[in-house]
C-alpha cells in the first residue's frame, strides 16, 4: 500500500514535472559552479581543461564575494574510452538530458541544494575534488589513462563517491573490472545486500529492478546482451564505507532521460529515481 | 653596628627615639633661655670684634660662630632635654612569643644550619640572655604555630613538622588567648612564608585597633639561593580517554637564569612524558608545554618534577603530585542538519575512529522527512528534533547546521539555550545558508548562547572565500593547535581557503575567537571559530560552509589528518566538562591527614532542575577500608555538602549515591582524593622579609634579624602596648653633647693658636 502511494507520488512528479524540456526551464543566468558542456571529439582522451572555473569555488585563490556554491553538483565523469559508436565518447551517453532531468527530480523530491545544470569533469582534473559525488556511464567502454587512474584513486580515497551505471553483460563487466583493478588492485568487488544502508537512506528499496534503456523497454525486454540479472555491487574502503557503487545490467540514466515519455514504463523510472536519490543521500552522509 | 654607635652617642637606640617624644625639662621659662642665648651670642661676637693678630674678618666671623654654637650647646644642656616615653609598667604586662613550628623551618641556610636554629638557640632555651631579659620585664607566654596556633608549655614540643604556615591566624589565636591580660606585644619568630591562602592584611586591623604591636624576627636568609620550583600545573581533573593534552607546567626559579632543566612526568613511577625548559631570572616563571597522551582509563597519580639541580637547598619543591581521571565513556553529540550536506559525511568520517565520540545525526532530507544515523534504537529521534528537555538533555553536545530558526518552536529555541545554560552542554552552530543571522537566529534565545553577534539578514546568494589564520589564543588552544605528527601543516593559513555564506564579524564580550578569516579586502575580517562560556556550558560558532575542503582538496595529501584532528579536537572540547545530573567536587583534590576537605554534591533531575530533598551519602574507601558519610542540604550553596577527613595516606575513592525521599535511586557520582604528607611548606619557602617588615611597621612594632635582636626587650617596653606609665629620660648627659662641645672648643682654640690670637 505504502509502496503504491510512493509509486504514485513519484509518478506524478515524473509526468507533471518533466513535461517541459529542462532546457526551457533553465534559469537565465548560469548557475554557480556549472561548467559549460565540453566539446569532445573522441572519448575524453583529447579533452583538456574541460571543467571551466565559471563561478565554481576555487580552492587556492582568495577573492571576495563569489556566487554562492551549492551543496551538491550532479557531476559526470569524463573518462577516456573506446570511441566506437559514440559521438563524444561513451562517458556522454544520455548526456546532458539525463543529468538535467534527474537534477530536476532531486530538487523536487528532496531538500538537496543542487543547481539544475549538469557538471561534467575529467578524472585527472584537480577540480574533481570539489565534487564528492561522481557518476559514470557505459563503463564497459572505459579505458583509463594513468593520470585518470591516479586521479580517481586519490579522489575515492580522499572521500569521493563513484556511481557507475549502464553497462551490460559479462564482456562489459570484464572491462570495468579490469579498469577498477587498475585503480584498486587489492580491493575486492562485493555484492551489496538489500539491507545495505544505501538502499534505505531515503527510500526503502526492497528489491532490485532491472531498468532497461528506452529502446529495449519499447520491445518489452529489460536486458541487454547476456546481462539478464541486475546487480548492485561495490568497493569498500578500509572502514567499510562504500566508495564505488556499481549498477550492473541496468540503466538508471536512460530511465532519468526518458522519464517524461509516456511509452517509458513508470515502474522503471520510479525505481531509477529512487535508487538514484538513495545513492546521493548516502554519498552525502556516509 | 650602626645601631650600637647610635646608642653610645645618644644613650638610647633609634627605635626608642622613634617611639618617644623630645621635650625640654627645665623649670626656667623659655624666654629667659632665649634672652640668655642672645646675650651669649652678642658677647661672643664682641669678644672677637677688636682686631688682633693677623686674623681677617672671615676668620673672626668663623671663630665667633664656633663660640656661639658651643655656648648654645651649654645652654641646651641647661634646658635639660629629655625623651618622654610611654613605657610598660614592669612585671605587669604580658608578651606572647610565637614560634614557627612548620616544616619550612628545617630549610638550611647559607651556613648549612636550619632556620629553626635561631629558635633553638635564642627562644627555646629557658634562661637564654634574651629570654631572661624578657622575663625580667614581662610575663612571657609561648606559642607554637604552623597552620594552627597553640600554647607551648614545654619548649621541647617543637617538632618543625607543621604542614602549613599561617602567621595571621596564629597572631589572632594568640591575641585571643591573651585576651583580658595587659598585652605589651607579640613576638613572631618565623620565615614568614605563609602558604595557607590568607595574608597578613586580614589581621592588621584587629591588632591595630587593640593596640598590640607585633615584633617580627626573621628566620632564614634574606638573599635568594639557587632554587627551582614547580609553581603550578594546569591539569584538568578529568579527561576523556584517547585525548591528547598539552599541559602547562609553570616553573619558577631564582638564581638559575638561562639554565635548561628537564621537566618529567611520572605516572605511578614510570616516565610518561618529558620536556625541557629554559629558566628565566629572579622569581620569574617559565611555562613549559608538556604533551600527555595515550593514558589508560582510570585514575592516574601523576608527578610533575624537575630533578634537583646543583646548589639547590630545597628539593622538596621540585615536584608536584596531581590526580587525573581518564574517563572511558562515550560522549553523545546530536548533529541536526537541515539539508543533505557533505559536511555531514566528512564530519562523521573525521571522528569515526574516535571511540569516545558518538555523533548521532538527524538530517532533514525533505520536508518532514529525516535520515537518522548512529541512533541507539529505532525510536530515537523518530519524531524529528527533540521536543522535550529530557530528550534533548540526554546529549552532551549539540551541533546545529543549516536549519532555519523558524523550524523550531519558541520552546525548542528556549530549550536549546537551556541545553547550554542549565544543562551545561556544548552547542556548536555551523555555517550554512540557513544558520546564524541568515537563518533568522538574531534575537532568539539561541543567539544568546552563541559567542558571536548575529545581525538580522536574509540568506545570501553570494559567498566569501576566507583565508584562515589562528588568533593568538587559537595557536595554543586545545581545539586549534596544530603541533603534532599527524598534520602536514604547521599553520592554518597554509590550508586551503574556506567559503562562508554567513556574515559573522563581531565577537561578544567575553568570547574568544580561535580562528579568523580574511576575504583579502582591507579590514574585512570574519570570525571562523569562536567559543564562550554560557551559563554552565559552552557555546561555539563555526560560520564556514565547507570544512570538508580540508579533507577533499587536491592540495591536501591523502595521509594528512588535519581535518580529522580538527573535528576530533573540536568535538572533544565541545563536550569537555559537561556535567552529569549528579556531580561531586572536592574543595581540594589532595590533602594531608590533618586537613579536612569539603565534598560538594549537586543533584539535578533529568531536566536539570535542582533537587533539594534527596538523600545523599558518600562512601569513602581508602587503602585501609572506608565508611559512609551522609551529606546535608546546604541552602546557601544549593548543594549537598560534607566534610571529609580521611586519616590514612593513599588514594581514596568517593562514591556518591543519591536517592529520592522514597528511596528510589536518582543518580551517582564518583571522585577521588589523594591523602599524602604535604610538602607545600617547601613551596615559596624563601624568607618573606617584606611581609614580616610590613606586619611590624603597620602595628607599631619592629622587624629584627639575628644581628639586632638584643634590643627586643627594651623595644617592647617602649612600644606603647599594655599597661604603661609616662617616663621621662634625660638626654642632657648624652655623650654626643659633650663630644661636640669639646670638639667645638678645641677647634676654636687651635684656630686661635694658628692665627696668633693667643
Amino acid at each position: 500500500m505504502i509502496a503504491g502511494l510512493r509509486y504514485l507520488a513519484i509518478g506524478s512528479v515524473l509526468v507533471g514535472g518533466l513535461s517541459a524540456s529542462p532546457a526551457e526551464e533553465r534559469p537565465a543566468e548560469n548557475p554557480v559552479g556549472v561548467p559549460a558542456a565540453p566539446e569532445l571529439a573522441d572519448g575524453a582522451s583529447g579533452a583538456d581543461g574541460a571543467a571551466s572555473e565559471d563561478g565554481a569555488p576555487t580552492q587556492s585563490s582568495t577573492q571576495a564575494s563569489i556566487p554562492r556554491p551549492r551543496e551538491f553538483y550532479f557531476t559526470r565523469a569524463m573518462y577516456s574510452g573506446f570511441s566506437r559508436g559514440f559521438s563524444r565518447g561513451s562517458w556522454s551517453t544520455d548526456y546532458p538530458k539525463a543529468d538535467q532531468q534527474f537534477l530536476m527530480l532531486i530538487r523536487r523530491l528532496t531538500n538537496v541544494d543542487a543547481p539544475e545544470r549538469e557538471n561534467p569533469i575529467r578524472l585527472d582534473d584537480p577540480e574533481l575534488r570539489r565534487f564528492p559525488f561522481l557518476y559514470a556511464v557505459e563503463v564497459g567502454y572505459m579505458n583509463l589513462t594513468p593520470p585518470e587512474i591516479e586521479g580517481l584513486r586519490d579522489y575515492l580515497l580522499a572521500g569521493g563517491f563513484l556511481v557507475v551505471d549502464d553497462f551490460w553483460g559479462s564482456r562489459e563487466w570484464a572491462n570495468l573490472e579490469f579498469e577498477l583493478r587498475q585503480v584498486f588492485p587489492e580491493r575486492p568487488i562485493v555484492e551489496l545486500p538489500l539491507d545495505h544502508p544505501i538502499f534505505h537512506s531515503y527510500y526503502d528499496i526492497e528489491k532490485l529492478v532491472q531498468v532497461p534503456s528506452i529502446n529495449y523497454a519499447r520491445r518489452g525486454v529489460t536486458w541487454e546482451r547476456d546481462g539478464r540479472v541486475p546487480h548492485a555491487r561495490g568497493i569498500l574502503d578500509d572502514d567499510g564505507r562504500l566508495m564505488v557503487a556499481i549498477n550492473w545490467n541496468t540503466d538508471l540514466g536512460d530511465a532519468w532521460e526518458w522519464a517524461e515519455r509516456p511509452e517509458y514504463p513508470l515502474a522503471f523510472s520510479t525505481f531509477a529515481v529512487e535508487l538514484g536519490v538513495n545513492m546521493i543521500i548516502y554519498a552525502m552522509s556516509h | 653596628m650602626m645601631e650600637s654607635v647610635f646608642e653610645f652617642l645618644f644613650k638610647y637606640r633609634p627605635f626608642v627615639f622613634q617611639e618617644g617624644e623630645l621635650t625640654l625639662a627645665t623649670p626656667w621659662p623659655l624666654v629667659l633661655l632665649l634672652v640668655m642665648g642672645v646675650v651669649v651670642a652678642v658677647a661672643a661676637f664682641m669678644s672677637y670684634r677688636s682686631p688682633r693678630g693677623d686674623a681677617g674678618p672671615r676668620t673672626r666671623t668663623a671663630l665667633s660662630g664656633l663660640r656661639v654654637v658651643a655656648l648654645s650647646l651649654v645652654l641646651l644642656a641647661l634646658a635639660q632635654p629629655a625623651l618622654v616615653l610611654t613605657s610598660t609598667v614592669p612585671e605587669q604586662n604580658f608578651v606572647g612569643v610565637l614560634l614557627d613550628d612548620s616544616k619550612s623551618m628545617r630549610i638550611p641556610g647559607a651556613d648549612g644550619a636550619p632556620r629553626h636554629e635561631l629558635v633553638d638557640s635564642v627562644f627555646a632555651i629557658p634562661g637564654s640572655p634574651l629570654m631572661q631579659r624578657l622575663e625580667e620585664r614581662f610575663a612571657v607566654r609561648t606559642f607554637r604555630f604552623s597552620d594552627i596556633a597553640e600554647r607551648l608549655d614545654d619548649l621541647s614540643e617543637l617538632t618543625y613538622d607543621g604542614s602549613g604556615t599561617d602567621v595571621g591566624a596564629a597572631l589572632l589565636a594568640a591575641q585571643e588567648q591573651l585576651t583580658g591580660v595587659p598585652l605589651a606585644g607579640l613576638v613572631v619568630v618565623s620565615d614568614g612564608a605563609t602558604n595557607t591562602g590568607s595574608d597578613f592584611s586580614q589581621v592588621l586591623l584587629p591588632l591595630q585597633s587593640a593596640g598590640v604591636p607585633v615584633f617580627t624576627v626573621g628566620a632564614g636568609d634574606a638573599g635568594s639561593a639557587p632554587d627551582v620550583q614547580i609553581e603550578r600545573v594546569e591539569l584538568p581533573a578529568s579527561v576523556l580517554a584517547g585525548s591528547s593534552m598539552l599541559v602547562n607546567v609553570v616553573v619558577k626559579a631564582s638564581g638559575m637564569r638561562g639554565r635548561t632543566v628537564p621537566i618529567q612526568v611520572l605516572d605511578g613511577g614510570s616516565m610518561v612524558a618529558t620536556e625541557s625548559a629554559e629558566l628565566r631570572g629572579e622569581d620569574e616563571t617559565t611555562v613549559a608545554l608538556v604533551r600527555l597522551e595515550a593514558l589508560a582509563s582510570g585514575v592516574h597519580e601523576l608527578e610533575f618534577r624537575v630533578p634537583p639541580q646543583d646548589g639547590e637547598r630545597v628539593a622538596e619543591n621540585n615536584s608536584r603530585a596531581m590526580l587525573l581521571e581518564v574517563e572511558d565513556r562515550t560522549e553523545k553529540i546530536l548533529y541536526f542538519e537541515g539539508e543533505p550536506r557533505f559536511e555531514v559525511k566528512f564530519l562523521r568520517r573525521a571522528v569515526r575512529d574516535d571511540d569516545n565520540i558518538q555523533v548521532v545525526v538527524l538530517q532533514r532530507t525533505a520536508e518532514n522527512k529525516y535520515l537518522r544515523l548512529d541512533v541507539d534504537d529505532s525510536e530515537q529521534l523518530a519524531g524529528g528534533f527533540p521536543k522535550t528537555r529530557k530528550e534533548l538533555f540526554a546529549y552532551r553536545g549539540l551541533i546545529i547546521g543549516s536549519v532555519e530558526a523558524s523550524y523550531f518552536t519558541h520552546d525548542q529555541l528556549e530549550m536549546i539555550a537551556d541545553f547550554v545554560r542549565r544543562r551545561g552542554g556544548g552547542l556548536l552552530m555551523l555555517g550554512g545558508t540557513d544558520s546564524f543571522g541568515e537563518g533568522g537566529y538574531a534575537g532568539t534565545p539561541v543567539a544568546d548562547a552563541l559567542p558571536v553577534v548575529l545581525e538580522a539578514a536574509q540568506p545570501r546568494e553570494d559567498a566569501d572565500t576566507l583565508r584562515i589564520t589562528a588568533t593568538r589564543p587559537g595557536r595554543s588552544h586545545p581545539v586549534t593547535r596544530l603541533q603534532g605528527s599527524q598534520s602536514t601543516f604547521s599553520t592554518w593559513s597554509d590550508l586551503p581557503a574556506l567559503i562562508t555564506v554567513n556574515d559573522v564579524r563581531s565577537l561578544k564580550p567575553g568570547a574568544t575567537a580561535l580562528l579568523r578569516g580574511s576575504t583579502g579586502a582591507e579590514g574585512d575580517d570574519r570570525i571562523v571559530l569562536a567559543t564562550q562560556r554560557y551559563g554552565r556550558g559552552t557555546g561555539m560558532a563555526l560560520p564556514v560552509h565547507d570544512t570538508w575542503t580540508w579533507q577533499m582538496s587536491a592540495d591536501i595529501p591523502l595521509e594528512d589528518m588535519t581535518h580529522e584532528r580538527f573535528w576530533r579536537q573540536l568535538l572533544r572540547w565541545l563536550v569537555d566538562g559537561v556535567p552529569e545530573p549528579v556531580t561531586a567536587t572536592l574543595s581540594a583534590p589532595e590533602t594531608d591527614a590533618e586537613t579536612p576537605v569539603e565534598l560538594r554534591v549537586e543533584v539535578m533531575d533529568e531536566a536539570y532542575l535542582g533537587v533539594e530533598n534527596a538523600q545523599v551519602s558518600a562512601a569513602v574507601s581508602g587503602p585501609a577500608g572506608g565508611g559512609s558519610i551522609p551529606l546535608r542540604w546546604n541552602a546557601e550553596e544549593s548543594a549537598y555538602t560534607a566534610s571529609i577527613s580521611p586519616s590514612e595516606p593513599g588514594l581514596h575513592a568517593i562514591e556518591v549515591g543519591v536517592n529520592s525521599v522514597d528511596g528510589s535511586p536518582i543518580g551517582s557520582a564518583q571522585t577521588h582524593l589523594r591523602v599524602a604528607d604535604s610538602n607545600r611548606e617547601f613551596f615559596d619557602a624563601g624568607m618573606n622579609t617584606s611581609a614580616l617588615q610590613r606586619l611590624a611597621e603597620e602595628t607599631g612594632g619592629r622587624f629584627y634579624d639575628r644581628g639586632n635582636l638584643d634590643g627586643l626587650p627594651e623595644d617592647i617596653q617602649v612600644a606603647g602596648g599594655g599597661i604603661t606609665v609616662t617616663e621621662s629620660r634625660d638626654l642632657w648627659d648624652a655623650p654626643v653633647l659633650f663630644l661636640v662641645l669639646v670638639g667645638l672648643v678645641a677647634t676654636e682654640w687651635v684656630v686661635r693658636r694658628r692665627k696668633e690670637l693667643v
